[in-house]
């Protein structure tokens, strides 16, 4: 199925005035309700969009918001854009294309895979441009067809991984981990070579454990000792040690193609929150377990 | 002819394995008891029958027993207590620790004791900013010494207490009072070794001082199940033939009842983790690989030439086994050495009959195997674990270093155990 099926020119708007969320929301639902019956509309309809919006941002890192309400008792799924020349501002998003779809309760799959398409359409700059540029609507649906965008039958890790995630060599050393670490805020990381080829992955337990002698780990109990230096130790070989010496190099990987339940399935039986996603020996992305939650679940 | 060279070329392959760890001991062993099947040295059902379920169910019961023992924290609270008592002198916790390494030997067995104390005794050393190698020969030697002391101390004394009938108090009578005279010597040499070697400061001894040693017992109530459940059992050995009750009924009813009191929740963790598998399937190999020899008559050959060397002298074939014994411990794993050993005890006991003399024989062999095991690094399991730590954790300890304290503390012990056997009995 191609996403430009699923779209009407008259529901893709350009905008060029500066306006509120609500304002542009408002827009977005006259044109709907004036064309379609739905069960529920107008400022019933309004409100609900808001106060989905309080629960859960719409907004992607990507620049693009994508509203949503699921009603019941509604066959069909209904999609309405807007490209804003004034970007809105979603708590510090810069949002500067905002997509409002309406679907059935029961219909969450194939809304999904809308939104999977669309992500994976705003993370392409280029693309993101070009649809600013065409102007109209039926430029843009010609675009879409043109460049063959996907609704997909079903969601992969691919649509919902973080793309070109921070990674860090093997040559580096802990300290510059750690500063990676902290900011980025990021308990983990993959580790990858010049090329781009992953390699393994280090986290924060293993830069602790350099702390910690193996005989410390074998003791049954350490409720008796307060202090203890060796943890101080690790600021020491801070500069000493490399990624190399501490990463680990057999951690279970996922391709693109990996299902969401494959996923959920290795993040269980690894006891991992994220998992490293590899292509042809490339790093291509990391999948956290709070993607799953914010991209697959809590939609 | 044919099937005794086919079970003792078995029996020498295994042991080569075993020694060189070039397979695991357990899968050897295995391995090496189902090509005596296959190869038709003894069929399957004279190799089963083999299997000594006393000892491995013994073995079951108290590796049940130890792990709810370990769990209340009453190993780590004799450690830390023994540091602080020591006061942090470092040539007095070398003192202590070797008495607490000996008695907590005695009754866990030698590998777990040092799995316990080592990483403390490390701990400690880094603490005082010494070297912990002096430590870690010392208890191992110490383990070793300990093992020998009881019935359940070390897998050789619980072949023989199955193989015998020799019950627990058998074991405390004969064997611990020449284990407090070795031990009183060890500490003996160690003044002689260390004394003034070891200088720490004041600093570092408060240290140790600090270590609080409140939150280790935390489970008051299980440790007073535990303390009661492992005193009935050391009193049903102790009873044991009044009772008409086997080790293995007595462990594996001890071990039972506290995995059930205190641990229910945690079956099968403890089934999976604190049963060493490894070793249970390894017994059960060599019992197999074991009864080739026996029922080919290869021990019985080896036995009349013991025989024909003492000619039949009691006295003179306990010095034989015990040096035997103990030359051969120094170097490689004890327990299938014992496995063999034991039939054969049992055929000179066919031409030895007053059982007055043939029981230094048994003394001799348990003797032997556990003391001798002290000579060098790969003499006995704890010596080669304590080492595997010691490494892992930056100190290496080579063969030598090893050898050359072992093999003088070896040597007390063994010929002072030639002397005790050789007055007493």
């Amino acid at each position: 199925m191609l996403l430009a099926s699923f779209l009407e020119p008259r529901n893709i708007l350009f905008e060029n005035r500066v306006l509120t969320k609500e304002q542009l929301y408002q827009i977005l639902v006259d044109r709907l309700c004036s064309q379609y019956k739905l069960p529920i509309c107008g400022s019933k309809l309004m409100e609900l969009i808001l106060q989905r919006d309080e629960e859960v941002s719409p907004a992607y890192s990507t620049g693009i918001a994508i509203p949503h309400i699921r009603m019941e008792n509604f066959n069909d799924t209904l999609i309405a854009m807007a490209f804003l020349q004034n970007p809105l501002d979603y708590n510090g998003i810069k949002v500067s294309w905002v997509v409002l779809i309406i679907t059935d309760k029961t219909s969450s799959k194939l809304y999904l895979n809308i939104v999977a398409a669309l992500l994976k359409l705003s993370n392409d700059k280029e693309a993101v441009a070009d649809l600013h540029n065409t102007g109209d609507g039926h430029s843009v649906i010609q675009y879409l067809k043109k460049k063959e965008v996907e609704v997909k039958k079903d969601v992969t890790i691919a649509d919902i991984m973080v793309q070109k995630p921070i990674a860090v060599h093997p040559e580096n050393t802990l300290r510059e981990l750690i500063n990676l670490m902290c900011m980025y805020r990021v308990a983990g990381m993959p580790v990858v070579d010049a090329t781009g080829k992953y390699i393994g992955e280090v986290n924060i337990l293993n830069l602790l454990k350099v702390g910690i002698p193996d005989f410390v780990m074998m003791l049954d109990d350490l409720s008796f000792l307060a202090s203890y230096e060796p943890l101080e130790n690790l600021l020491e070989k801070q500069d000493l040690l490399l990624v190399n010496d501490i990463m680990a190099t057999d951690e279970k990987t996922l391709s693109p193609e990996t299902s969401i339940i494959e996923a959920v399935f290795l993040m269980f039986t690894n006891k991992k929150r994220y998992l490293s996603v590899v292509k042809e020996g490339k790093l291509v992305g990391l999948v956290t377990a709070m993607d799953i939650l914010t991209k697959v679940i809590a939609v | 002819m044919l099937l005794m060279i086919i079970a003792l070329l078995v029996f020498i392959v295994t042991y080569l394995c075993i020694i060189t760890e070039w397979v695991n001991k357990m899968l050897a062993a295995l391995i090496g008891g189902f090509v005596i099947i296959v190869l038709g040295v003894v069929d399957q059902t004279i190799a089963f029958s083999a299997i000594d379920w006393n000892v491995i169910f013994f073995l079951i019961g108290m590796m049940l027993t130890i792990s709810v023992m370990r769990e209340t924290g009453m190993f780590m609270y004799i450690a830390i207590k023994t540091a602080k008592i020591a006061k942090g002198s470092p040539l007095k916790i070398m003192a202590l620790m070797f008495m607490a390494t000996a008695l907590i030997s005695a009754i866990l067995g030698s590998v777990t004791t040092i799995m316990i104390l080592i990483p403390i005794v490390l701990l400690i050393s880094e603490e005082l900013k010494i070297t912990p190698v002096p430590f870690i020969i010392t208890m191992v030697v110490a383990s070793n010494m300990g093992g020998a002391a009881t019935m359940i101390g070390d897998p050789p004394n619980i072949l023989i207490a199955s193989a015998t009938k020799f019950t627990f108090v058998d074991f405390v009578l004969n064997l611990t009072p020449i284990i407090l005279i070795i031990v009183a010597f060890s500490l003996g040499l160690i003044w002689l070794l260390y004394r003034g070697k070891m200088r720490v400061s004041n600093e570092r001894r408060a240290k140790i001082m600090e270590y609080n040693d409140k939150n280790l017992i935390t489970n008051h109530k299980l440790l007073w199940i535990t303390l009661s459940v492992v005193g009935l059992m050391l009193l049903a050995f102790i009873f044991q033939k009044p009772l008409h009750l086997e080790n293995a009924t007595i462990a594996m009813a001890a071990g039972l009842i506290l995995v059930f009191v205190g641990s229910r929740k945690k079956v099968e963790t403890i089934i999976l983790n604190d049963i060493d598998w490894i070793t249970i399937f390894f017994f059960i190999g060599l019992f197999m690989i074991v009864e080739g020899l026996v029922h080919t008559g290869f021990i019985d050959l080896l036995a009349q030439g013991v025989i024909s060397v003492t000619n039949g002298e009691p006295k003179t074939t306990s010095m034989v086994i015990l040096w035997l014994s103990g030359i051969f411990s120094a170097f490689v794993d004890n327990i299938p050495f014992v496995a063999a050993m034991i039939p054969m005890i049992e055929r000179i006991g066919e031409v030895i009959t007053d059982p007055v003399q043939i029981k230094p024989l048994w003394w001799a062999l348990s003797l032997g195997t556990c003391l001798g095991g002290n000579g060098t690094l790969v003499g006995a399991s704890a010596n080669i674990v304590a080492v595997g730590i010691a490494n892992r954790n930056g100190y290496k300890i080579s063969f030598m270093d090893y050898t050359k304290i072992g093999v003088l503390f070896a040597l007390e012990s063994v010929i002072l155990s030639s002397l005790y056997i050789w007055i007493r009995y």
